[in-house]
């Protein structure tokens, strides 16, 4: 048998996945432990992991390198690869907003140069070019993007906001809502045609292990 | 100093000996498996006009295309595709002519792809089109020749997805959705995107038997039998017809005796604008993206004044070969017969067993080195050549054999079989 490649999110998403394909049977622990190794297997499943860089998990996918990824909504969208985008996961929930000092809201279309500071360049762009049919002016961060309006870098922010503390303590609001974000499983689209029988007992089995999450949660 | 000029530009390559020789091969059979169904081989520029393409932005965005400018100034591309150049022929050169017609190509196409798993920004496509013919045997035949080509190439491993867009369209037209939500929704069954779906249809005012049909669309693949569960929810004459043309399909496939190769997707819907009926994409182990797509493209020759349906496919020659290679197929490989070796008193002998070798189908090389037979046995083991034919005067010659080093005494008569 041919083994499935998956690539996890590097990060915070890295444990939640575990738990996830844990809960279905599949023998994690290799890639509990302190390895060094960048591929880890469990040979009774055929399975091989690999943990990558967040930003890369839809690129692995889309090429075919990983059958399957684990990766936030907000970096499909950043990245916009040709992927087949099969299960919500539900955890990691956050949204990807418009910010800006609270005196711009309902304001934002008055503003004639908009300079948009972010990490996100490309759901910038999406979002006001398509959305809003306005051009904008991008300035790429790599952080501490909320800084940008507060210094004079960009008129406003596009960026991932969870509780929306770090917003309000720097006098910033919320100005609009591009989309709600949350971790996804995506599956590239030859691999869900060549191991479809493979594939789509992975993606029911998580999907029950969810079902019964969301009883037990409520 | 020209800084660039020992490198080539990212996205195209140098496709050296072997490679070379592997792909020539590749051509070759995919140009007799089109030939055995028929077609007829043309050739397009390879630069074109940029209108030619400009009214297919789905399928040849322009920022996919490499342009550039004549002397009037007009915009000028690299053809990024050649389906579209022959709808532009079957609408001019062939107005008149005799329809059905059936074309072939392989042809170098270009693309600011992004790079990677098989993909070039110059790559090799090969494929065919049947025009002016609407049948279901039609497609049937597209589908066949895209499966024998496949096989031709040495691919066993690979599944055809066949699906239709007329049934989604069919679907959309019930909903009453705008143009620009079809398009969103089109996307987000093409990525199989259930929860999208079911988010932007919870915003319409769409009845719950049509919500639940379009909630299937994206898991609506497998087997046949996919067709028989939605034909019972099919909503209008529309879908039900395209139901019943890809069931068509698919019994003629059967009676190909391809239904192996084939299965069903329903939830497969690329362009809109471009496609009007069948759709399929061939895939195979070892690459990410599709070996080969094509379909029913009915209004394509009318945007250059002709109605005429069409149908066809193309095939990623560089594609196959990236799949032929990490499935470890073996192919046959450049190999040379024989060196011919000579002194001075055996040249004009050591020429003429040189043509007629070759007259019989061999490949012999001659040794122009001048250094003589010993040295001439290194380069030839080197090269895996199998042996040496060392002339050493007008009559008599030595045969070595390089793979157990043995040599025997042999005259022209006997080695050529005649006199020459």
């Amino acid at each position: 048998m041919r083994y499935l490649n998956i690539a996890l999110s590097k990060g915070r998403l890295t444990e939640l996945s575990i738990d996830l394909f844990e809960a279905i049977g599949i023998d994690c622990t290799e890639l509990k432990g302190s390895s060094r190794k960048l591929i880890l297997t469990d040979e009774e499943s055929k399975i091989k992991f690999f943990l990558v860089k967040p930003s890369d998990v839809p690129t692995y996918v889309e090429y075919g390198a990983a059958d399957i990824g684990i990766v936030g909504k907000d970096t499909l969208l950043e990245e916009g690869r040709h992927l087949y985008e099969v299960l919500n996961l539900g955890f990691a929930a956050c949204r990807m907003v418009v910010a800006g000092p609270a005196e711009l809201q309902g304001k934002l279309d008055k503003l004639n140069n908009k300079r948009v500071a972010t990490k996100y360049p490309r759901i910038a762009r999406e979002y006001f070019e398509h959305k809003r049919k306005e051009t904008i002016e991008v300035i790429k961060l790599n952080g501490s993007v909320e800084l940008a309006p507060l210094v004079g870098l960009s008129e406003v922010i596009v960026d991932l906001v969870e509780s929306g503390r770090t917003l309000k303590e720097n006098g910033l609001a919320v100005l609009d809502i591009i989309a709600d974000i949350s971790a996804r499983m995506v599956v590239n689209r030859v691999s869900m045609k060549m191991e479809s029988e493979r594939i789509n007992s992975i993606i029911d089995g998580i999907r029950k292990q969810l079902e019964k999450g969301r009883l037990s949660n409520d | 100093m020209p800084k660039w000029k020992i490198y080539t530009p990212e996205g195209v390559q140098d496709i050296l000996l072997e490679d070379c020789y592997i792909k020539r091969k590749l051509e070759a059979k995919l140009r007799r498996v089109f030939a055995g169904f028929g077609y007829n081989e043309v050739e397009t520029p390879t630069i074109e006009f940029y209108d030619v393409f400009a009214a297919d932005s789905d399928v040849t965005p322009q920022e996919t295309m490499f342009k550039f400018f004549d002397q009037q100034g007009r915009i000028l591309v690299l053809r990024p595709d050649i389906t579209i150049p022959i709808a532009r022929i079957a609408a001019t050169k062939y107005r008149d002519a005799r329809y059905p017609m059936k074309l072939s190509y392989i042809g170098n196409t270009f693309k600011y792809n992004e790079l990677g798993g098989g993909k070039q920004k110059e790559f090799t496509q090969a494929g065919v089109e049947i025009l002016g013919a609407s049948t279901p045997e039609a497609d049937a035949e597209i589908i066949a020749t895209a499966i024998s080509a496949v096989k031709a190439a040495g691919l066993e491993n690979f599944q055809i997805d066949i699906g239709q867009v007329d049934f989604f369209k069919g679907i959309m037209e019930e909903t009453g959705l705008a143009q620009q939500e079809i398009e969103q929704m089109r996307i987000l069954i093409d990525r199989k995107d259930f929860l999208g779906v079911e988010e932007l249809v919870k915003q319409h005012d769409i009845p719950d038997a049509l919500k639940e049909l379009i909630f299937s669309l994206p898991g609506l693949f497998g087997s046949t039998d996919v067709i028989d569960k939605v034909e019972k929810m099919a909503v209008n004459k529309r879908s039900l017809k395209a139901l019943e043309n890809l069931r068509q399909i698919l019994n003629i496939l059967d009676e190909y005796e391809l239904g192996k190769y084939v299965s069903v997707d329903l939830g497969m819907v690329q362009s809109l604008n471009y496609y009007t009926g069948l759709i399929f994409r061939g895939f195979t182990y070892g690459v990410g993206f599709p070996i080969l797509s094509g379909g029913r493209y009915d209004n394509l020759v009318e945007k250059f004044g002709k109605k005429c349906p069409a149908t066809g496919f193309s095939l990623g020659v560089n594609m196959i070969m990236t799949a032929l290679d990490r499935q470890k197929i073996d192919f046959e490989r450049h190999t040379t017969d024989s060196l011919v070796c000579y002194n001075e008193r055996g040249r004009k002998t050591a020429f003429k067993i040189c043509n007629e070798l070759r007259r019989q189908g061999l490949t012999v090389e001659m040794d122009i080195t001048g250094l003589g037979v010993e040295q001439s046995k290194e380069y030839a083991v080197n090269k895996g050549i199998g042996g040496i034919l060392n002339v050493l005067d007008e009559e008599n010659i030595e045969v070595i054999n390089l793979t157990n080093g043995e040599s025997v005494k042999t005259n022209i008569m006997e080695l050529t079989g005649r006199i020459i």
